[in-house]
């Protein structure tokens, strides 16, 4: 049982010891004056794939993304009961089926509900 | 050393209590919903726990799978409680400017 | 078939609540010529529905068509079916009360949809038998009340819903430890099962179960509004619109003692448990009753001072079930003594916040110094205000009385005789203050001569509500005989 988890402790191991040792390594290159030290406002700059950096992190994010943030929602929980079903569609029978359908029924009239208060629009 | 029910049900513990303190210390309303969903959470994984070890032999699969059930309706009913709460706070910070939990003093004798 | 039947009041009131949202986008397609019809029209859509549950439940008893239903997840019984008619009943009032306050409101689909949502949750939580269902039930009627109590989007308002949210966020999470504890130890959902477990528990599950109680008494005592869960109550009945706060004082108090009934009395009914909860709860009813009143002495918002009075009337309910488990064998008095407190209580409660709904929207405050000389201007207002006051004291003739003596009788018949004291001692410190509004009206100096008319629809619901708090005060034995029919369920 435990020794399956060895595997994993093994990968663990190595996803500490690769980012560990090149900040480790560098710094003791640095110590021995083997790195040089040439500081430069663009290489302290934040990485951020090649793009320059622009304001901080914290800002605030436009409202609107919550509407599509709340749809999501929905319909990623819709999934969340048709998946059981779905599995045992079988044992299910006619009643399953009616009652899967009422509830996507029940959903539907929320997006249409959304849809007619124009939180589909990005206005 | 093999991982028994008594483990999970103090993980479980742990987190409900973790989410109980955030929920209760936060000043943040956001940070004080992440407590909420956390202790949901310790509850799940509570269900899922005492389903995976039953409590006793003779459990028919469809009374330990109502566990499982449970959580699902847990999950549903967490997003849909957050969906709330989160157009509350929009709501309240477009009166107030802030969501600070501590700043809500307009009701008070 | 059966089920659904079964389940018809619940589903009739969730049905109407999608044929309304459905008709708003209907009136939205139709254009602006239909717009002076959609206010009337939705409210009928809402009163309809609530009437058609009260119908279909009548038609339940007259059809004998009681029994389980969804494979065990819902029982409809004689005490379902009493809190079907509480909760349909009190959802009519509160819509006839709410149409005034609708009139400058853009949301009234969204209002009327989610009271019918919350009233289907309140009528579940009363007849599931299942903690899945329980759970869910919990949440429907939660989740519609915090968007209700933030409904004005004032900064008061939505205050009000955040901190009501928040707790109750957290209260259910409670609520549902307990219930994953209940599920492990018993290994199952279904509450005839656990409580068969636990009457054969033996002494190595004990401690566990009183944890899992302990979880589900705080969880379910913030829907039951007692003390040491009540820190919402008075921001939140004071926050919130005044139907909602009526609704919420009402219903959702109800709901929280119907599904605690459910619970305690049958899974955890069992004398060796039985014997615990039933001492929480008394010395929690002597605690919410003490601290509820002597606070509300000192509230000058009408609204808040409800809310502390609700909190120990609460209290008061809680005698009731201190009583069913304080005997043994277990005494229904105590069960039937809720009951009947519980609908006496929606009529006097109801009426009192229809009263405070028609004053204060006329004079612009909710403080109590405001309502000087109400009589003067609205003799018929002041006069059902005073009514409701004097019942909630438990003053002869009314409800309140009635339901007063019969609480404290069940105390006194289950050796519960110091838990009758605290009550008795608590009323009198109760009549200070309701009696100091009803002074108040009646002989301070009115601010202006101008007459308060309530609305026809507000004066209804008044009507309604008084005139039911006096039939029942008058003549209690229908509601004392519905009460005790319900109450057998758990004999």
């Amino acid at each position: 049982m435990l020794s399956d988890w060895g595997h994993v402790g093994f990968l663990l191991l190595l996803a500490l010891v690769f980012p560990v040792g090149g900040i480790a390594s560098s710094w003791m290159l640095g110590l021995l004056k083997i790195r040089p030290q040439a500081p430069d406002p663009i290489k302290e700059d934040i990485f951020e794939c090649g793009v320059e950096t622009e304001g901080t992190a914290w800002v605030q994010f436009n409202f609107r993304y919550y509407y599509y943030a709340l749809l999501f929602v929905i319909f990623d929980v819709e999934a969340v009961f048709l998946y059981p079903w779905a599995v045992s569609l079988d044992e299910a029978s006619v009643t399953g089926f009616i009652a899967v359908v009422t509830f996507i029924v029940i959903l539907t009239i929320g997006l249409a509900y959304a849809w007619r208060k124009k939180a589909l629009e990005w206005l | 050393m093999a991982i028994e029910l008594e483990h999970y049900l103090i993980l479980g513990a742990l987190l409900f209590s973790i989410g109980l303190y955030m929920a209760l210390a936060k000043r943040n309303f956001v940070g004080v919903l992440m407590g909420i969903e956390m202790m949901f959470n310790a509850v799940n994984l509570t269900f899922i726990a005492f389903s995976r070890f039953p409590r006793f032999a003779d459990m028919t699969d469809a009374e330990r799978l109502s566990g499982h059930v449970f959580v699902i309706f847990v999950i549903t009913v967490a997003a849909a409680e957050a969906a709330v709460a989160l157009a509350l706070a929009m709501l309240v910070y477009r009166n107030r400017e802030t969501i600070d939990v501590d700043r809500m003093d307009l009701l008070k004798w | 078939m059966d089920s659904v039947n079964r389940f018809g009041p619940e589903l009739i009131l969730l049905a109407m609540a999608a044929v309304i949202i459905l008709a708003d986008i209907g009136w939205a397609l139709a254009g602006t010529g239909a717009e002076r019809m959609r206010r009337p029209a939705l409210g009928a859509l809402a009163l309809t529905g609530t009437a058609a549950s009260i119908i279909w439940s009548a038609l339940l008893i007259a059809f004998d068509e009681q029994g389980e239903a969804f494979s065990g997840m819902i029982r409809v019984d004689d005490f379902a079916l009493f809190f079907n008619f509480l909760f349909a009943g009190t959802a009519a009032i509160v819509i006839l009360a709410s149409i005034d306050f609708l009139r400058r409101n853009r949301f009234v689909a969204e209002y009327y949809a989610l009271i019918l949502a919350s009233t289907a949750g309140m009528m579940l939580l009363a007849s599931t038998i299942d903690l899945i269902a329980i759970f869910v039930a919990l949440e429907l009627t939660g989740i519609s009340l915090y968007i209700l109590v933030a409904f004005m989007k004032d900064g008061r308002s939505s205050e009000a819903g955040l901190k009501y949210l928040l707790l109750g966020a957290i209260s259910s999470a409670v609520a549902l430890y307990g219930m994953a504890y209940l599920f492990g130890i018993t290994g199952s959902t279904s509450l005839d099962e656990i409580g068969l477990v636990v009457s054969e528990a033996n002494g190595e599950t004990r401690s566990a179960l009183v944890l899992a109680m302990v979880f589900l008494i705080a969880g379910f005592g913030f829907k039951m509004a007692i003390v040491p869960f009540q820190m919402w109550v008075p921001d939140v009945y004071e926050g919130a619109p005044t139907p909602v706060t009526a609704f919420l004082s009402v219903g959702s108090k109800a709901a929280g003692f119907a599904v605690v009934m459910r619970i305690f009395l049958t899974a955890l009914g069992d004398g060796s448990i039985s014997s615990d909860w039933a001492t929480v709860f008394a010395i929690l009813a002597a605690i919410s009753m003490s601290l509820g009143n002597i606070t509300a002495l000192v509230q000058g918002n009408i609204k808040r001072m409800l809310g502390y009075s609700s909190i120990a009337q609460a209290g008061t309910f809680l005698i009731g079930l201190a009583v069913v488990a304080a005997a043994d064998p277990q005494l229904l008095l105590g069960t039937s003594a809720v009951l009947f407190f519980l609908g006496t209580y929606a009529f006097t409660n109801l009426g009192a916040f229809i009263a405070v709904i028609a004053i204060s929207s006329k004079i612009g405050s909710d403080q109590i110094a405001d309502y000087a000389g109400v009589a003067k201007r609205s003799p018929l207002l002041a006069l059902g205000l005073t009514i409701c006051l004097l019942s909630l004291t438990g003053i002869p003739p009314t409800a309140g009385f009635i339901a007063k003596v019969y609480v404290f009788n069940a105390a006194v018949q289950a050796d519960l005789v110091w838990l009758a004291i605290v009550g008795v001692l608590n009323s009198v410190v109760a009549a200070y203050y309701y009696l100091r509004v009803v002074l108040n009206m009646y002989t301070a100096e009115p601010a202006s001569e101008e007459s308060i008319q309530p609305g026809y629809y507000l004066g209804l619901a008044m009507v309604v509500a008084v005139v039911g708090l006096l039939v029942i005060g008058i003549f209690p034995s229908p509601l004392l005989e519905a009460s005790e029919a319900a109450a057998r369920v758990f004999g």
